[in-house]
C-alpha cells in the first residue's frame, strides 16, 4: 500500500525551510516532490534599485557561506562589462580568499555529514578545526563570514609578510588533521558502512540532471569551472579535480576531502608566488549598455551571473543561479528508491543552501490543484483585488496597542 | 584501508585531559585583529559634505546633514542598527573622514539606542 507523506517546510532534519512530499511504499521511497519559495527575499529585484558598489555587498548576503563565491562572481562580470583588468595582487588575493572559504565551507559540511550520520564527535572536531581557518579569513578581511574583500578591480586590502606567515604556519595544522579525517573516515566501520551506497546517482543521471559541483565530481566527472573554464589566477595554479567513482554520499565526502588537501596547495602556491605591485585599480561607476554571463566554482557547485547594463550606474537586471538549485532535480533521482532514514543525509550531501536558491514566487491552489507563477506587479494587482473585497467597518479590527 | 575497531578513540581519549577549546565569553574576552571592522567613527572636522559615503553605503545606514548655513560644517547620524560594517564607507570617502574601530559588543534593548551622532 502506497502512503503519501510531507516532510516539511519546517523539520528538525532539514536545517531550512523546504518541503519535501513523498509518496511511500512502507519505508521506501517510490516518488518525491520538491516544494520551495518559503524563504523567498527578492534580492534579484531589490540588485536592480542599487549602484554596482552597493550591489557587491547585497550579493554577498546571497548565502551566508559561499559569500564570497557570489561576489566575485558579480564582480568578474562586472568587471568584464567594464572591459577593465584587474590588478594582478589582487587577483591572487581573490583567488587565495576564495579557497580559504572553500576549506572553511568543506570542514563545515565535513561536520554536517558526520552528525546527520550519528557521528557526533566528528562534527565537533571538524568545526573545532573549522574555527582556525576562520580566525586566519577574520585577520585578512576583518571579518568571519562576510568578509567584503572584493571591489572592482581588485580587492579592498592588501596581505602583509606577518599575514602571509601566519597563514602558511596554521595551514600545517590543518594539514595534519585532514589526513587525520581522511584515514578515519575510510577506517571507522560504521561511519563507512552508514555513507556507503546511500543516495546513488549514476553517471548518466548526473550528466542528465545537470548536476554540479562535487555531486556531479562524486559521480565520476571531472567536470569543474576552474578547470574547464579558468577565472581569476586558476589557469596559472597547477592542480588536478578531485573524483570518485562510488555515486553514493561515500563518494561525495571523499571528494570533498581531496578538494581541501588540493585547496591546501593552492593557497600554499598563492601565497609563495604573490606578485608585488598594487592590489586594485581605479573602477568607472558607470557601466555601457552591454551583457554578461558569470561562471564561477563555489564550495556546492557552480555559480552562475547574469548581469545586464544599461549605461547607469545601476544593473538592469541581476539573474542568480546557485548550485543548490541545479542540484535540487539530481536529488529527486538520488531520494527514489531510498529510504525515509536517509532522507536528511541524501539532503545534506548536496550541501544544501536553500535560502541562496529561492528565486522566484510560485503559488499553489489548493483548491484546483494547480501551481502558477506570478510576476510582481500581477502580485500586487491581486493583493489589491482582495483588499477592495474587505469590508473594514465591517469588521470593527482595534489596533491592539 | 583496513576497518578497525573504534579509531576515533585514542583522540577522544587525549582530548579528555585537554582543556577545553570555547571561551566563556562574557567573562573572558578574546582580542580581535587589528584590522577588525567594528562600529564607524567618523570625525566631523574633516567631512567636506560630499555625501559620496551615503551614495555609496549599501545599508542606507548614513545620514549626512549640513550644521551651519555660512560655513562648511556637516554631523553625521549612524543608523547602527541598518549598518553591516561592510566599511564601505572608509573605502569611498575622499578625505578619510571614516575609520572602524574594535567595538563589537553593540547590543542594545532598543534598535533607537543604536543611533549614533557625531558632531
Amino acid at each position: 500500500m502506497e502512503y503519501k507523506v510531507s516532510l516539511g517546510p519546517q523539520h528538525p532534519a532539514l536545517h531550512e525551510a523546504v518541503s519535501l512530499r513523498m509518496t511511500l511504499d512502507g519505508e521506501v521511497i517510490r516518488d518525491a516532490d520538491l516544494k520551495l519559495g518559503y524563504s523567498h527575499r527578492g534580492i534579484e529585484k531589490l540588485a536592480e534599485e542599487r549602484s554596482y558598489i552597493q550591489n557587491i555587498y547585497l550579493t554577498e548576503r546571497i548565502c551566508g557561506i559561499c559569500s564570497h563565491s557570489h561576489t566575485t562572481c558579480f564582480t568578474q562580470g562586472v568587471e568584464q562589462l567594464m572591459e577593465l583588468v584587474p590588478a594582478r595582487r589582487g587577483l591572487f588575493i581573490r583567488t587565495l580568499i576564495a579557497e580559504l572559504e572553500r576549506v572553511h565551507s568543506h570542514l563545515l559540511w565535513l561536520g554536517v555529514a558526520g552528525q546527520e550520520a550519528g557521528f557526533e564527535s566528528f562534527f565537533m572536531y571538524t568545526w573545532r578545526d573549522r574555527e582556525v581557518v576562520l580566525d586566519i579569513l577574520e585577520w585578512i578581511s576583518g571579518n568571519r563570514v562576510h568578509y567584503a574583500m572584493n571591489i572592482f578591480g581588485g580587492v579592498r586590502r592588501d596581505i602583509d609578510e606577518l599575514q602571509r606567515k601566519k597563514i602558511l604556519d596554521s595551514l600545517d595544522l590543518l594539514k595534519k588533521r585532514t589526513d587525520y579525517y581522511l584515514n578515519l573516515a575510510a577506517s571507522e566501520p560504521t561511519f563507512v558502512g552508514r555513507l556507503a551506497g546511500v543516495g546513488k546517482l549514476s553517471r548518466e543521471d548526473a550528466i542528465a540532471l545537470c548536476a554540479v559541483g562535487p555531486t556531479l565530481r562524486a559521480s565520476g566527472i571531472a567536470s569543474d569551472v576552474r578547470k574547464d573554464d579558468p577565472y581569476a589566477v586558476y589557469g596559472e595554479i597547477p592542480f588536478e579535480v578531485a573524483t570518485a567513482d562510488s555515486c553514493d554520499v561515500l563518494g561525495r565526502a571523499v571528494v570533498r576531502v581531496k578538494e581541501l588537501i588540493s585547496s591546501y596547495a593552492m593557497i600554499e602556491f598563492l601565497l609563495k608566488n604573490l606578485p608585488e605591485g598594487p592590489f586594485k585599480v581605479k573602477a568607472p561607476r558607470k557601466v555601457k549598455p552591454n551583457e554578461v554571463y558569470s561562471r564561477y566554482e563555489a564550495p556546492r557547485g557552480e555559480n552562475v551571473h547574469y548581469i545586464k547594463s544599461n549605461g547607469s550606474d545601476k544593473p538592469e537586471r541581476l539573474k542568480v543561479r546557485a548550485p543548490t538549485l541545479a542540484n535540487y532535480p539530481a536529488t529527486i533521482a538520488m531520494l527514489k528508491k531510498g529510504f525515509i532514514a536517509d532522507i536528511p543525509l541524501i539532503f545534506a550531501a548536496i550541501d544544501p543552501c536553500i535560502c541562496c536558491a529561492e528565486r522566484l514566487v510560485q503559488l499553489d491552489d489548493a483548491r484546483r490543484g494547480d501551481s502558477r507563477v506570478l510576476s510582481f506587479s500581477q502580485l500586487r494587482s491581486m493583493a489589491n483585488e482582495r483588499a477592495k473585497k474587505i469590508d473594514f467597518k465591517k469588521r470593527k479590527i482595534a489596533w491592539p496597542f | 584501508m583496513s576497518l578497525r575497531i573504534a579509531p576515533f578513540l585514542p583522540e577522544l581519549l587525549r582530548s579528555l585531559f585537554k582543556k577545553p577549546v570555547t571561551v566563556k565569553y562574557p567573562f573572558e574576552k578574546e582580542a580581535v585583529p587589528k584590522d577588525f571592522r567594528g562600529t564607524v567613527v567618523f570625525d566631523p572636522a574633516k567631512c567636506i559634505g560630499c555625501n559620496i559615503c551615503v551614495n555609496d553605503c549599501p545599508a542606507e545606514a548614513i545620514d549626512i546633514i549640513r550644521v551651519s548655513e555660512t560655513e562648511k560644517k556637516f554631523k553625521m547620524i549612524l543608523h547602527n542598527d541598518r549598518c553591516i560594517h561592510c566599511a564601505q564607507c572608509v573605502d569611498s570617502c575622499p578625505t578619510k573622514t571614516y575609520h572602524m574601530d574594535l567595538e563589537y559588543e553593540t547590543a542594545a534593548f532598543s534598535r533607537w539606542d543604536l543611533k549614533i551622532e557625531y558632531k
